[in-house]
This record gives structure tokens, C-alpha cells and sequence, in this order.
């Protein structure tokens, strides 16, 4: 039997942001491919000290604009980003940004793990030896923050000298994590933190994402409906490019304005 | 492609099975309550009692509403309209139970009092009530298989009218009761009955609620009218004479 739905588009609902500062804002973002546009006037902040989460089918453009926001397009040719990606009010499109110390400001967690071959303590040391001059002692008390920040220190503190690829996959990634906060980031990205991890690992990484946004600014892009209720506080839904909606996490999945966003997450497209 | 059913049709057809309960479970309550009326109205014995079994069926339904949802909700985590419509499918069956236990006891008063002479005056009050509440009953169930939230709300304001005949029918009963203390037995009952039928049209607006909040996602702001006077009604042998 089909059941009339009202199909009427609401009224744009108050976005409850008054308080929150804007960490990052994306304004009328459009990035190409060579010739294929793949972003559309995109218009987004990630606010601070909140997760925002990025969702959408497959194609729809959320990775891509994650990598807008440390410039990681940079290292590939043929791709550009026009309009305005503001850090603290300063434009990171600009060709005067310092991609280094961007990248150093805004971290990034891939999908796939990726510790470097070395030891477990080199893993986080690496990267601050880049950015700082740090005595012994210094470095170890970082070491072990970042490893306590990512969840992980009780776990590995008794084998620091063993090979970060003798981790499990989810130990891994959370010790991606702690390498990514040794170096002090002010915002996270994460693209699809959890998809090669199993249910345990995946809760252990959520409930280090609500604590990690109490020191950080945090974007995850994921294709798990459900761990975006779980873990954000706003979000986005993209398709084909565009920023179809966005806004408090609880007003997306209870009653979201546009029929586009309710199809889409209740699984009646995708 | 259509963009309107569920990818996973098992999941559709989950939320249409749903809907069919409530609507079969609306149906059935809508029977009762007709029925009840009649069996007082008509004193009819028989009819009183059939009434009173189909409640079972009701309950039964409820239950497995119950389940469903519960089933649902835990195996499809539901999210927006779907969420909406499940957690409306579980309020809506628990107001129309009520309702059919309500109906079940109209009934019940019907057998209690078929020995009884009936005072036209009174049984035809309590009929126009009770056709005024299984009108309201109606238009609620309509609106919510069409998801309708105009028609609920018409439906949440028009409960108004079963309180104004209920406080006329309560003062009405009184002056009966004080007029002849042997009408006290037949009056307490009709009262009783008159008491059901209100509640019923205030589970009515219930539903209206619920149908309001599952298309809109947001509860109605207006302040319900409500002019049951009844709890502060005076008695006094002055308003006998």
C-alpha cells in the first residue's frame, strides 16, 4: 500500500549556532578535476570544538572536500580549488599559504591505516621532530600524550620499541591518531576512520573522537549513517557535488528540511 | 526510480505491515465504540456482550504492535519520517486500546443496566456523544492513513464539542439523581458511560497529535481547547427545583 507522504519542503528551521565560532568556513567552493567540476558552490563552517560530520552516496564529493581543507589536491596535478576556505579567518587557497605549516594545523586520519615502518614511539616522534626542537625528556612526555590523547598508551606502553605494523588494524589507526595529535593540529580530519575496522575498534575510535573534540575542531567523512548520529554534533549531506543541507545532527536525522537528505537516509536512494 | 519506496523492500513492506495493523486495530475500536452505544442505547444484552470480546482482539493487536516496533527499531535503526512513523504507530495503538477498553466498558454498563427504564431525554444525549466521538474517531484514523495533519487538527480542535455535551449531560444526570434517589443505580452508570465516551474523544485528540507530529516532525503549539467544567461543577438542591 503506498502511503501519501507530504512532500512539501519545510521552512528553513534556526540553526542553533549562535555561541559557536568558526573555526573553518567554506564559501562558494567549487573544485575541479581538470575539466569535470566535482564541487559546487559548496558552503559549510566546521565549528569549533564540534564534529561535523560529512555524508553522502558514493561520488557525491565529501572526500574531495575534505582534501580541500589541508590541501592535500595539492600533491596531485591537474586539480584546483576555486573560492574561499577560511582557517581562523585566513584563506588557506591563498598561493602565500605555508602548506606545511597547514598541514601541521590541520591533521588528517585516512581510511586505510598508514603507520610508518619504524618503531611505535618513532611513529609520534617523527612528525614533532619536523615542527620542534624537543630535548629527550620533552619528546618522551609527548610521546606518551599523544599515545594517552589516542587511547592507546595502556596498551603499548611496556613494547614502544616494537614495529607500529605489529599492531591490529584498530590499534594502528589509533596510533595514526596519536601521531596526528603529537604535532598539535587545532582540527582533525578523518575520512572514514572506521570502515576497516571491526565493531569493537570502531566504538573505541567514537569514543576518542568525543573526547579528542574537547581540545579539537573535527570533520569525519563517513559512509556509516549511524556512526554520523552517533559521533557528531553537525552535519552535512552532499550529493553530486553539492552541499545539499546542513545542520544539527539531531535535525538531520529526526526531521531533515529537504526531501533529497530524507530519502537519502532513510535508504530510499543512495 | 521511484525515489519514494525503500531500496530494501523487505523494510516497505515492514512499514506498510504497520500501518495495516493500526488501521485494522482503528477499525476494530471504531466497532466497539459504535457497537457499546448501541448495546446501551437498545439494551441489548447480546450485542453488549459481543462487544466486550472484541476488545481481546485489540489488545492482541496492540501487543504485537508492540513487538514489531520494538523489532524494527532495533534491527533497521530508523532515522527521520520512518522513525516518525514507527514511534506514531506505537503511540497511536496504545491510545486506540484504550479506547477499546473504554468501549469494552460502555458495554459493560449496557448489561448492567438493560433491566432498566431509560429516560429518552438522556439515552439520546448519550447517543449524539457517542456519535460525536466515533465521528471523531473516524476522521482521526482518515487522517492518518492519508497523513493528513490538517485533517488531525481539525479533529484536535472539534474535541471541544463532545466536552460542551458532557457537562450538559453531567448536570442533566445530576438533576435526575436528585430529583428520584431511585435513578441513582441507571444515572451512575450512564454517567459512567458518558465519563468513557469524553475520554474517548480526548484519545481521539491524541492520535491527532501524533498524526500532527509524524508529518510535520514537530508538535502542535496552539493551546488545546478544553472545556470539560465538570470537576468544578457545584451540586446543590437549589439547581433540582
Amino acid at each position: 500500500m503506498r502511503l501519501a507522504i507530504q512532500t512539501e519542503i519545510k521552512e528553513k528551521a534556526e540553526t542553533p549556532t549562535e555561541g559557536l565560532e568558526e573555526k573553518v568556513s567554506v564559501r562558494h567552493l567549487n573544485f575541479y578535476y581538470g575539466e569535470y567540476r566535482a564541487l559546487a558552490d559548496n558552503n559549510v563552517n566546521l565549528y569549533k570544538n564540534k564534529v561535523t560530520a560529512f555524508i553522502g552516496p558514493s561520488g557525491c564529493g565529501k572526500s574531495t572536500l575534505l582534501r580541500i581543507l589541508n590541501r592535500i589536491y595539492d600533491l596531485y596535478p591537474n586539480q584546483r580549488a576555486d573560492g574561499e576556505v577560511l582557517l581562523d579567518g585566513e584563506n588557506i587557497l591563498s598561493p602565500k599559504q605555508d602548506l606545511n605549516l597547514l598541514r601541521a594545523k590541520v591533521g588528517m586520519v585516512f581510511q586505510k591505516p598508514t603507520p610508518f615502518p619504524m618503531t611505535i614511539y618513532e611513529n609520534i616522534a617523527f612528525g614533532v621532530r619536523l615542527y620542534e626542537q624537543l630535548s629527550k625528556a620533552d619528546l618522551d612526555v609527548r610521546v606518551e600524550d599523544s599515545l594517552r590523547r589516542g587511547a592507546l598508551w595502556d596498551e603499548v606502553k611496556d613494547k614502544l620499541d616494537a614495529n607500529g605494523l605489529s599492531l591490529s588494524g584498530g590499534q594502528q589507526q589509533r596510533l595514526c591518531i596519536a601521531r596526528t595529535v603529537a604535532i598539535r593540529p587545532e582540527v582533525i580530519l578523518l575520512d572514514e576512520p572506521c570502515s576497516a575496522l571491526d565493531p569493537i575498534s570502531t566504538a573505541k575510535i567514537e569514543e576518542l573522537i568525543d573526547v579528542l573534540k574537547r581540545d579539537y575542531t573535527i570533520a569525519i567523512v563517513t559512509h556509516n549513517m549511524q556512526q554520523a548520529a552517533r559521533t557528531s554534533d553537525f552535519t552535512a549531506f552532499m550529493y553530486l557535488g553539492e552541499l545539499v543541507e546542513f545542520d544539527n545532527t539531531t535535525q538531520i536525522f529526526t526531521n531533515p528540511r529537504t526531501e533529497r537528505t530524507q530519502d537519502y537516509i532513510t535508504g530510499r536512494f543512495g | 526510480m521511484d525515489t519514494h519506496e525503500h531500496i530494501v523492500r523487505s523494510y516497505e513492506e515492514e512499514l506498510s505491515s504497520l500501518n495495516n495493523k493500526i488501521a485494522k486495530m482503528g477499525g476494530l475500536a471504531e466497532q466497539v465504540l459504535g457497537q457499546s452505544i448501541d448495546a446501551l442505547e437498545g439494551r441489548d444484552p447480546d450485542l453488549a456482550a459481543e462487544t466486550i470480546q472484541q476488545d481481546e482482539v485489540i489488545d492482541e493487536l496492540e501487543k504485537e504492535i508492540e513487538e514489531q516496533v520494538i523489532v524494527m527499531i532495533a534491527r533497521r535503526q530508523p532515522l527521520a519520517y520512518d522513525l516518525r512513523q514507527i514511534m506514531a504507530a506505537l503511540r497511536i495503538s496504545t491510545d486506540l486500546e484504550r479506547i477499546g477498553d473504554l468501549g469494552k466498558n460502555i458495554a459493560k454498563r449496557a448489561l448492567a443496566v438493560v433491566g432498566e427504564q431509560q429516560p429518552k431525554q438522556l439515552m439520546l444525549g448519550l447517543k449524539h456523544m457517542g456519535e460525536l466521538a466515533l465521528g471523531q474517531l473516524k476522521e482521526v484514523l482518515d487522517a492518518y492513513i492519508e497523513r493528513d495533519a490538517d485533517r488531525a487538527l481539525k479533529v484536535w480542535y472539534t474535541d471541544e464539542d463532545i466536552d460542551a455535551m458532557y457537562n450538559s449531560l453531567f448536570r442533566e444526570l445530576l438533576t435526575y439523581m436528585m430529583e428520584d434517589p431511585r435513578n441513582i443505580g441507571l444515572c451512575t452508570h450512564l454517567l459512567f458511560g458518558a465519563k468513557n465516551i469524553e475520554r474517548i474523544g480526548d484519545h481521539a485528540t491524541n492520535i491527532a497529535e501524533t498524526v500532527y507530529f509524524l508529518v510535520h516532525g514537530k508538535a502542535i503549539t496552539d493551546q488545546r481547547p478544553k472545556s470539560d467544567n465538570t470537576s468544578s461543577t457545584p451540586v446543590t438542591l437549589r439547581s433540582a427545583v
